[in-house]
Parts: structure tokens; sequence; C-alpha cells
């Protein structure tokens, strides 16, 4: 598991909730609202995915964690890593 | 909650995660978002077919759609993503072109003197305000400017604003302020003689600013593919079988009880029954209900099939709101049914795709209807007091189609079936008390009552049309159980 898998997840995970975005130059920089038509309902989706398909909890305080590519790798990674462990 | 305690829950099949009570559009839609996620989920239904107003029904070997006249928010050319049904899919993991929708031909809102026509190009329909209304231009302006600042689909939103007294500040000529109510409050005001301002903002873009259409094969196309996804997660579905009583305990919902006399436990309740029904099945209800608060909009509807497509009678529209005077009354008559305004919907002229088209013709009339007075025929009077409004509504109805009175006088002889239904059928289909077409004027946004693990969803949620009951179930189902679980 390394960064560019965790956004690989985010993306895979985006392209199943929301099927009619163009996700082919998705900027890992730049909030993912600016550059795609997602509202917290499509936030909220990411967030039960996770938990879901790779079990990871992600608490409602911290759903903005998860506003770019990058900020979700920095803050997701450690708790793949942590599952990976367990 | 521990993965064994769930299962051995879900087994027994008295102990859910969620009881959602009635299986219209709200509820199926609450229901399909909570057993995507895993929750255990049992879906309670009174009548015996799914859908709730936006039911279906066969007669004479065909099938008839409940309340269908139009999917509103079909989203516009190049637009796609402002639609509040584009989010539903979503939401709801149904392609958008499962639902397999057409868009109209062309509506029209007839008062006498005005046609005012529009069809899924908004750009057509503020050509037509400004050929009527040429003198309100910039007010009009000014009133769509007002209505995108506001966000009427917002939980928080004060749903008792009035939107007769909002389009008086801003428009000068009464007629155009009737017609714009015209239309939205036959599509979902629960209030006499106005509608809240949030739902006419929301119906206003439903109707205008996206559009409205229809799949060739009814309802249906929303409901089956929602039922299979659900069934396919697991959810379960009791059909027949209604809440005789809600049990609460120190401000929760402690346990169901069912018409059979079956003892449910659920951790969470969504009830789509509406406000008023809901409150009178908490044991500690009392005696007397607040008459205020049942819904007095209810309708006679009329259904003649003919052999003959409409467009061969010149019939090219597909929805007519009409109203024979300057002022628009939308109350409950004083009569069992009130003629001189209502709606048409002529089905077979959305545009299905090439070759595609309902074998027969079908014109359907709507016009308010006192629940009252209805309830207290007998059944004899009943079914002829059925047969002498809905003549009464159609010749009416005729004079707004090109032509209609004239082809009209043998259009008895044409039609192959007729079919009404009435504030009764209305109370049939979606256990609402008084036939209460769109619920009660006390609206929940946020489906919040006074015990913790119950929610109002649907109908008194006032989020309007099949589009808006389905995205309040899945708000209720997001908002309430689902984050922060």
């Amino acid at each position: 598991m390394d960064k560019e898998k965790v956004k690989k997840i985010v993306l895979d995970i985006i392209a199943e909730i929301a099927p009619d975005e163009d996700l082919t130059d998705v900027k890992s920089e730049i909030r993912l609202r600016d550059q795609l038509d997602l509202d917290s309902m499509d936030f909220l989706d990411i967030v039960m995915e996770l938990r879901k398909q790779h079990g990871i909890e992600v608490p409602e305080a911290e759903y903005r964690q998860l506003e770019s590519l990058d900020s979700s790798a920095e803050y997701l990674f450690p708790k793949f890593e942590a599952k990976a462990v367990a | 909650m521990p993965e064994a305690r769930r299962t051995s829950e879900a087994l027994d099949g008295h102990h859910f995660e969620v009881v959602v009570i009635g299986a219209g559009m709200a509820g199926l839609a609450s229901a399909l978002r909570l057993a995507m996620f895993g929750k255990s989920v049992l879906l309670l239904e009174k009548h015996y077919v799914v859908g709730g107003l936006n039911s279906f029904f066969a007669r004479g070997g065909r099938k008839f759609d409940v309340g269908l006249h139009a999917v509103t928010n079909f989203p516009p050319n190049g637009s796609a993503k402002v639609s509040p049904l584009i989010r539903l899919c979503r939401q709801l993991r149904i392609p958008f072109e499962e639902l397999a929708l057409s868009p109209q031909s062309f509506s029209r809102v007839a008062f006498p003197d005005v046609d005012l026509r529009f069809d899924n190009e908004f750009s057509f329909f503020l050509s037509e305000v400004e050929r009527l209304f040429p003198r309100e231009q910039d007010r009009f302006q000014k009133l769509l400017r007002t209505m995108e600042a506001f966000d009427a689909y917002s939980p928080e939103v004060a749903g008792d604003v009035s939107a007769r007294s909002i389009l008086g500040e801003h428009l000068q000529e009464p007629l155009l302020i009737e017609i714009l109510l015209c239309p939205t409050c036959y599509y979902g005001s629960a209030v006499e003689n106005d509608i809240d301002f949030a739902s006419f903002v929301m119906l206003f873009d439903a109707i205008f600013r996206q559009g409205l259409a229809r799949p060739l094969d009814g309802i249906r196309r929303f409901l089956d593919p929602i039922l299979k996804r659900y069934e396919e997660l697991g959810g379960k579905r009791r059909m027949n079988l209604g809440v005789k009583r809600i049990f609460t305990k120190n401000d929760k919902v402690e346990r169901l009880e069912l018409d059979n006399g079956e003892s449910i436990f659920a951790d969470h309740v969504i009830s789509t029954c509406g406000v008023v029904e809901t409150e009178q099945m908490l044991s500690s209800a009392s005696a007397d209900v607040k008459t205020d608060d049942i819904g007095r909009i209810s309708i006679l509807e009329s259904i003649a099939v003919f052999k003959e497509q409409p467009a061969d009678f010149g019939w090219e529209e597909t929805i007519v709101f009409y109203n024979d005077a300057d002022f628009f009354r939308y109350e409950r008559p004083y009569e069992l049914t009130d003629p001189r305004s209502g709606v048409i919907c002529i089905p077979n002229n959305y545009r299905y795709p090439e070759g595609e088209q309902m074998p027969e013709g079908q014109l359907r009339v709507t016009c308010l209807a006192n629940y009252d007075k209805w309830v207290a025929l007998d059944e004899n009077n009943y079914r002829l007091q059925k047969e002498i409004c809905r003549k009464a509504m159609l010749d009416v109805a005729l004079g707004y189609l090109p032509n209609g009175k004239s082809i009209g006088k043998d259009l008895e002889e044409r039609t192959e079936l007729l079919d009404i239904f009435s504030p009764r059928t209305i109370t049939k289909f979606t256990g609402h008390l008084d036939g209460a077409l769109y619920g009660s004027p006390r609206k929940s946004r946020d489906g919040s009552t006074p015990f913790g693990n119950l929610y109002l969803a649907g109908a008194d949620q006032g989020y309007v049309g099949i589009v808006g009951a389905m995205l309040g179930g899945v708000a209720i189902a997001n908002n309430r159980i689902l984050r922060g679980d």
C-alpha cells in the first residue's frame, strides 16, 4: 500500500458513485468539489464505501480531510497501514 | 453493532435495525439506501402494491399509473447535473438511462385570454412570459434572482413562507401570479390557495427550469429497479400489513404492533404515513386529532382510453393546467368536485423513442374534490356521482383542447374504458387521512419527531414530486441513520 494506491481507491469509489463524472483529468492537489460536481451526499457515499469495502472508519468531524485526493491520501494512508498490520 | 447480533436479529425476523413504514416513493428510497450499506431493514406496506400515491393498477387488461402525470426535474440538455433527479440516481445507484425517460412535447397553462406554453427549454418559457407580460420583464427577472438565491432544499429552510405574498412583492400583474401558482399548487401544495415558498421554488425549477418527462412503461420503470436492488441486498418487505400501534417509552420507540398482532422491534423507525397519521399510531396519542393539521386538498381523476392517438385529433400537448377565471382557486370545493379548474394529462404526447408509443390514447383529467362529501355517499350514489362528476369535468376540460368540444361529442362512443378515482381511492393507496393528496400543511423538513429514534419521511417532509419524495427519503436515511453511525 502506498499513497498513490490510496488515491486510486478513492477515485474508484467516486467512479462508482458518480458514473457520469469524467475522472480522467482529476488533479490531486485541487479540491474535488472544485473540479467535479460532488455534493455532501456524494462525500457521505465515499465515507460509506470506505467502510463497506475496506473497513476504514472516517468520523463525521473528519469528512473534510477527504476534500482533495492529496489530503485523502495523507489522511487515509495511516488508516490503511494500521489495517494491514492488524 | 456486532455482526453476530445483527445476523441473529435478522433471522429472528422480529428485530431490525430499521423499520420503514410505507412503501411509497420515500419509503422505498430510504429502505434501499439503508440496505445498500448493510442495515437490516424491514419495509412494511399496508396496501398490496408498492408506490403509494405513485402506484399502479390494472383495469380491463390494461395497466395504469395512479398518480403519475409527469416525472418532473428532467435534466435539460447540456446541464444534466443540475437536476435533483441526477442526484437521486447517484444516491440509489440507478443509471439515469435505466429510467428510460422521454421528454414532453409541450404543455400549457390556460387562463381566460392567456395561454402560456412551455417545454423543456427554459428559454422558451421565459420568452412566453415576456410575450404575454412584457411590462413585467424586469420584475420577473428580479423574482428569478430571488428564487436562485433561495436554497429550497435546505433542511433548515422555513416551510411557512407564503409564495403568494413573495410573488406579490415582486410582480404587479395579478394574472401572472395566478399563472405561476396554478401549476405549482397542482403539483405539490398541501395548503389552500397558496404554496409555501420553498415548495414553490422547488416546483418552479422542477417544472419550468428542468422539465417534464415520462417512461413509456410508466411508474414501474422507477419501482422495478428499486425493488430489485433492495431485494438483492437482502432487504425485507411485507405487504398487506400495516402498523396498528407504535409503543414508546422514555422518548423512544420501543416496539411496533402490526395489524396482525405481531410485535416488531427496531433501533430506528422511519414513518412515511404522514405527520398526523403517525401521531395517531402512537401509544401515547391523545384521542382528539388536531384537524387543522389534516390536509384539505384532494382530487377526482378520470381516465378515458380510446383507440385513436390523441395527436390524430390535433391534441399535441402533454399537460394543460387550466382555470376558468382570472383568480386561481386552490381549495376544497363546497361541492363534490369543482370542474372549473384542473389538469389535463395526455401521456401519449411524450416524445417516446422512434417507433414506440402507447397502444391506445389516454386522456386524464384531474379536478379538486371534497373528501367529506365523497365519503358521505352510499355505494350506489358513489358510483352515480363519479359518473356525473366525470362528465362535468370532461366537458370543461375539453374546452381547453383544440376542437375539444366537437371531438368530445363522440368521444364517449369511442371510449374503450373509463376509470375514475376519488378522494376515497387516495386514502386507500396512501393511507392519508381525508384523501389528502399532498399530506398535511404541517411539514417536518428534517423529519424530526419528539421521539429520538422515530423520523418522518415522505409527503409531510415537504419535498415535492416523485423526485422530491425520494430525495426526502434518502435524506432521512443519510442524515438520521447513516451519517455519524
